[in-house]
């Protein structure tokens, strides 16, 4: 096989040649075997750099290209595209790292010199048995799934109806929402939380380009993107919500009563209920396991008063299989257990109150009808202690990150707290006040100077119960003094961490979290809304702690990612597939197993790989005892002549 | 060669053996952690040549016995960490494989500290650097390998 | 008690019904004491099989050799072939069924039960006879060997006399069987299992190095512990670069471009090379036949290669090979448990 392959080794400015002898990597590179044209050059990725690759193709017939440059993750599709442009096939350009895995890393020119060709050199002995490939054309399902419908699921949602997707948005509860709807007054501009959710609420329900599955999860997903196969799971709808006409005949005969998650147990509600007035779908709900036994036998008395029929309890729960280009995953967050920060009394007496409850109590449709007034005794509290970063920024016990709303919201509610409770005094403890945002720290100085909230640079070692008060032990670190409160009331901030269910969702989709569990995007800069899956998106707090703009923000950005993604008639998959000698394959099955994609069966006692499903991992040639399965362009025989050049041979 | 004969020079004027290393890499953790550990400009020997590879599951054992049996002083295959990984689960099949050909390798003789395996995400460049630094320091004290089955 | 009668019966009823294309198994070898195998296709040939600690062959081998000869020859004769097979074959067997190398319909099993002894490693009997030629070996109960020669009949201690694998051998039974001959005689070992391979893996590293070496510089490189093996049944050798496997969609590259993955020069480490990829291609699959070490005309301990990797197996990943067709390979699986403290 005479191959004829260029090599250009880059200078980089300074970056490579400083620790590189560039010129003498494209001399050495220059004598070997099927090379026929070498250079070096300052910018290889420059205009004239790129033209003079397109240049050498042309000049000196190339069939091959190696770049000897920075890593692949930067300039592999500069060089491919300029390759192609060259006329030849994009797959024979290869890159060979010699900045970060080389010049970068070492100072010592004698060294870093013989490691640049022995690098070069694997590459070029890579190129010389490239195949001339041409992407897979896959084609795309024209439909997105949206998981979680808080504010970045609706947004999400409602983004991509507009756009003229059909929409399948997915909710846990038995109404969207989400923690948004839960609030009170928003910060910085004090607007109504759910006066601003509920009209896109509406707009939900409204739109007929989007089904909306409440009390339904995600249980698989196989496939991948552009043509996933996604499985929903319904709870079964006891109260048919095309029936009910929300009399409320049924809720005051229900004899249970259970905590209210929506008021965060701050008060209970029915086994059968609305979760809230504005619920989407506007309807009652029936808890399951709240209720006495879905049996006429044991209860029935909801379906004996509900005049129009809407109850059923025969209803079984349903599984539906949906076709879906494109998966937004906005699972959404929950506050840091309770079970945690016992020294703060979390969860063992009633006036400590999470941010989240205190919400509750300032809503005018919370539990007080907007009234602050204690849990225990629903007296007006005088002196109120919110103590913020209650288990983030605590890398030895909590949570070591920044939960990122909390100076903003405890600020929003020592405010609402002032406005409400006139001859009352707010206590902020913080460690720092972080307040980027528009028009952010102009509100949190306003709750210092107006509205005169006292804020307090330290920590709170200890909150417990003296003489019907909370006493709050704490430090000022700016003066250096203890300091002891008689509180009411006293707030946490607890930290933001992913809601509950969002490893089970990561596994259930094949996305990945990071270390704290959040789901992990596939590049904390270039690519923050993307999931490394193909064709998985991330929207809101699941990403990592952040506020309603910023929420929205994404969910549109991830709606922009699913909108291009969509919008051609076929996706490109990379063609560097694995590929099956038939003669050597004696269909042991083993790369069937192996296969993390279930992209490989057997045909007539052979594997066959459904390039489509294959995402080239080459766990099947690592598998395989017969050399008898391979990924294009990373071949064995590759592999083994890229070993030799390493070894210097 | 020409730029062995100049390894070697580099080698007999520090006095010192520099150990030959073959270093696999996953494309997506690995290689990624190594970029990362070029662009935080952290110095490590320059001793390990990089192969990136798709995913650690794509390492057969014959790579590594090959590397060996060509000159290799040292052997490193390095992936996502369990549950990182890009194609899922590459890494566990290669975690099972790799745990084998090492016991293998120590059953012949092959010192332990010639082969090694490790986890470096892409955010591990000061991982990576370690990594290799600690190899080279480990692998100095064994000398040259002299490939599988050669006498020393 | 191994009935042979009963043995011989069954493969002349199964070769006068037709049901079977042939039966193999063993009988008086031609040289020497040693049983052969035998590859009876007539009824009135089963009478000559025989059934003694000198059977040793892993007929699996002659199974799966039938198979390429048959697939050479483009035979339609889809009857199955019976199969006599030891507990160790039958183990080989359902390595070959989970690998869809043979199918279950093609083999009928005879099942033979070591009961707890098994065979004489041929190396160990001239040794104890001093040079002296067997005539007959026998077991005698469980714990001797009767072997007679010439000048008169010894008998002998069986922990004398057997193979290191039976000596080590738990389950000295077959895994699978159509019918089954004696009876399976449960946890019945000499030496504790390993026992060979302990020999060696306890010595110093400089010492196993050492030892290594000296047999990978003797080997000749004549693959007969390739040939004899039955999970070695590959066209093409992933480590030989003298047998290609060409097909009529081979293409003019892929016969330029054979990975020479190991010289053919008689090196230690290219030998070192061609015996640890086998062992790597062996693990989860060798079922401890240890045929590839009888068959060393070097004497290299092969077995223990193999043996590392199957103690691994156990002790690390719970993997026994040979005990279900329906599992995974051993190296096409994995658990989330998996060893993972020698990774850093």
């Amino acid at each position: 096989m005479t191959r004829r392959t260029g090599v250009f080794v880059c200078h980089c400015g300074t970056n490579i040649a400083a620790t590189v002898d560039v010129k003498k990597v494209a001399a050495e590179l220059g004598q070997d075997e099927g090379v026929v044209f070498s250079n070096d050059y300052v910018y290889m990725c420059s205009d004239p750099g790129q033209q003079s690759v397109i240049n050498a193709i042309k000049d000196h017939d190339l069939d091959s290209v190696v770049i000897s440059c920075c890593s692949p993750t930067l300039h592999e599709k500069t060089f491919r595209d300029t390759s192609a442009a060259g006329g030849m096939n994009p797959f024979q350009c290869e890159i060979a790292n010699i900045r970060e895995q080389c010049a970068w890393v070492h100072k010592d020119k004698a060294k870093a010199t013989p490691k640049a060709i022995k690098i070069t050199r694997a590459a070029v002995k890579r190129v010389r048995r490239n195949e001339s490939l041409t992407p897979i054309g896959v084609p795309v399902t024209r439909k997105v799934m949206v998981i979680g419908g808080g504010i970045a699921g609706i947004q999400s949602a409602l983004d991509l109806a507009n756009a003229g997707f059909e929409v399948v948005l997915v909710e846990k509860q038995a109404t969207i929402g989400g923690h948004m709807i839960q609030l009170s007054e928003t910060f910085p501009t004090l607007d109504c939380s759910q006066c601003i959710l509920s009209p896109k609420m509406v707009e939900v329900s409204k739109n007929p380009r989007i089904t909306l599955m409440t009390s339904s999860e995600v249980k698989s997903v196989s496939g991948f993107v552009g043509n996933f196969k996604v499985k929903v799971h319904s709870k079964a709808p006891f109260v048919d919500p095309e029936k009910c006409k929300l009399c409320d005949d049924c809720t005051p005969v229900c004899p249970v009563v259970v905590p209210n998650e929506y008021d965060l147990n701050l008060t209970g509600r029915r086994a059968i209920f609305i979760p809230y007035a504005q619920a989407i779908p506007a309807s009652y709900t029936l808890d399951e396991e709240a209720c006495l036994g879905l049996n006429p036998v044991v209860c029935g008395k909801c379906k004996e008063v509900c005049e129009a029929g809407a109850i059923d309890y025969d209803v079984k729960p349903k599984v539906t299989e949906y076709e879906i280009g494109a998966i937004v995953a906005a699972t959404g967050f929950d506050l840091y257990d309770k079970g945690y920060l016992a020294e703060y009394g979390r969860g063992k007496y009633p006036d400590v109150l999470d941010g989240l409850q205190f919400e509750r109590l300032c809503s005018a449709s919370g539990p007080t009808g907007g009234q602050v007034l204690r849990p225990s005794d629903q007296k007006e509290p005088k002196n109120v202690v919110f103590i913020q970063c209650s288990g983030s920024r605590d890398p030895e016990n909590h949570c070591a990150y920044c939960s990122k709303i909390c100076c903003m919201y405890t600020a929003k509610h020592a405010t609402l707290y002032q406005h409400k409770v006139h001859d009352g005094q707010a206590y902020v403890f913080y460690i720092d006040i972080r307040s980027g945002g528009k028009g952010y720290e102009e509100f949190v100085q306003r709750s210092m100077e107006r509205d005169e909230v006292i804020y307090l640079r330290g920590r709170v070692s200890k909150v417990y119960p003296s003489k019907g008060k909370l006493k709050v032990m704490g430090v000022d670190t700016l003066s250096g003094k203890n300091v002891e409160i008689d509180a009411d009331m006293v707030v946490l901030a607890q930290a933001m961490v992913p809601s509950k269910g969002t490893a089970e969702a990561a596994k259930t989709l094949k996305i990945g979290r990071d270390k704290d569990g959040f789901l992990a995007e596939a590049h904390p800069k270039l690519r923050p809304v993307e999931s490394v899956t193909g064709g998985i998106f991330l929207a809101g707090a699941a990403q990592g702690p952040k506020d309603i703009p910023e929420t929205v923000c994404q969910a549109s950005a991830a709606v922009s990612k699913v909108i291009q993604l969509l919008s051609k008639p076929e996706l490109e998959h990379s063609p560097t597939v694995a590929k099956v000698r038939d003669s050597h394959c004696t269909g042991c099955e083993m790369c069937v197993d192996a296969c993390p994609f279930e992209a490989i069966t057997l045909v007539n006692g052979k594997a066959h790989v459904n390039e489509v499903l294959c995402e080239g991992c080459g766990t099947c040639a690592g598998t395989c005892v017969r050399a008898a399965i391979d990924v294009k362009n990373v071949t064995q025989l590759q592999i083994h002549e890229m070993i030799s050049a390493c070894m210097g041979g | 060669m020409a730029e062995a004969v100049e390894v070697r020079k580099v080698a007999q004027e520090s006095g010192e053996f520099e150990p030959k290393i073959v270093a696999f890499l996953c494309k997506w953790c690995s290689s990624a952690g190594s970029d990362l550990a070029g662009v935080s400009r952290l110095q490590y020997p320059s001793n390990a040549v990089p192969i990136t590879v798709p995913c650690s599951g794509s390492v057969s054992p014959i790579y590594i016995l090959s590397a060996f049996n060509k000159g290799a002083d040292g052997v490193l295959v390095s992936g996502c960490h369990p549950g990182d990984c890009h194609y899922l689960k590459g890494n566990f099949f290669a975690r099972r494989r790799i745990y084998l050909v090492q016991k293998l390798l120590q059953f012949i003789g092959v010192e332990p500290n010639r082969f090694r395996m490790s986890w470096v995400s892409a955010a591990e460049g000061t991982k990576y650097a370690q990594v290799i630094a600690d190899f080279v320091k480990d692998l100095k004290p064994l000398g040259p390998h002299g490939k599988l089955g050669a006498k020393r | 008690m191994v009935a042979i009668e009963d043995i011989r019966a069954r493969a002349r009823t199964l070769l006068e019904s037709g049901e079977v294309r042939a039966v193999l198994g063993y009988q008086r070898g031609s040289a020497g004491t040693l049983a052969e195998p035998a590859f009876l296709t007539e009824p009135q040939q089963a009478a000559s099989l025989v059934w003694d600690p000198t059977c040793i062959h892993n007929l699996a081998l002659y199974l799966v050799n039938e198979k390429k000869r048959q697939r050479t020859q483009r035979s339609n004769d889809k009857r199955p072939l019976a199969v006599v097979a030891k507990g160790c074959d039958s183990r080989a067997l359902v390595v070959l069924l989970q690998e869809n190398h043979i199918d279950r319909s093609e083999v009928v099993i005879l099942g033979v039960s070591c009961e707890g002894g098994g065979v004489i490693d041929p190396r160990k009997l001239t040794r104890a006879l001093a040079g002296r030629a067997a005539t007959t070996v026998a077991m005698d109960g469980a714990d001797a060997i009767r072997v007679g020669t010439a000048s008169g009949e010894t008998t002998l201690p069986a922990s004398e006399l057997l193979a290191d694998r039976c000596l080590e051998c738990a389950r000295a039974y077959p895994e699978l069987y159509d019918t089954l001959y004696g009876d399976k005689a449960e946890g019945r070992s000499y030496s504790p299992r390993f026992a060979a391979l302990n020999t060696v893996a306890e010595k110093p590293l400089d010492e196993r190095r050492a030892y290594w070496n000296a047999h990978f510089e003797r080997c000749i490189r004549c693959y007969a512990c390739r040939a004899v093996c039955p999970m070695c049944y590959c066209d093409e050798c992933v480590v030989d670069s003298t047998e290609f496997v060409v097909t009529p969609n081979t293409s003019a590259d892929e016969k330029a471009n054979r990975i020479r993955w190991i010289q053919r020069s008689p090196d230690a480490s290219e030998s070192a090379m061609y015996h640890l990829v086998r062992a790597m291609h062996l693990a989860g699959r060798c079922i401890d036949c240890a045929e590839c070490e009888r068959v060393c005309p070097v004497n290299i301990p092969v077995r223990l290669l193999n043996n590392v990797l199957e103690r691994e197996a156990l002790e690390a990943f719970e993997y026994v090979p040979g005990t279900d067709p329906g599992l995974p390979s051993l190296i096409s699986s994995f658990r989330d448990g998996d060893p993972n403290d020698f990774v850093r």
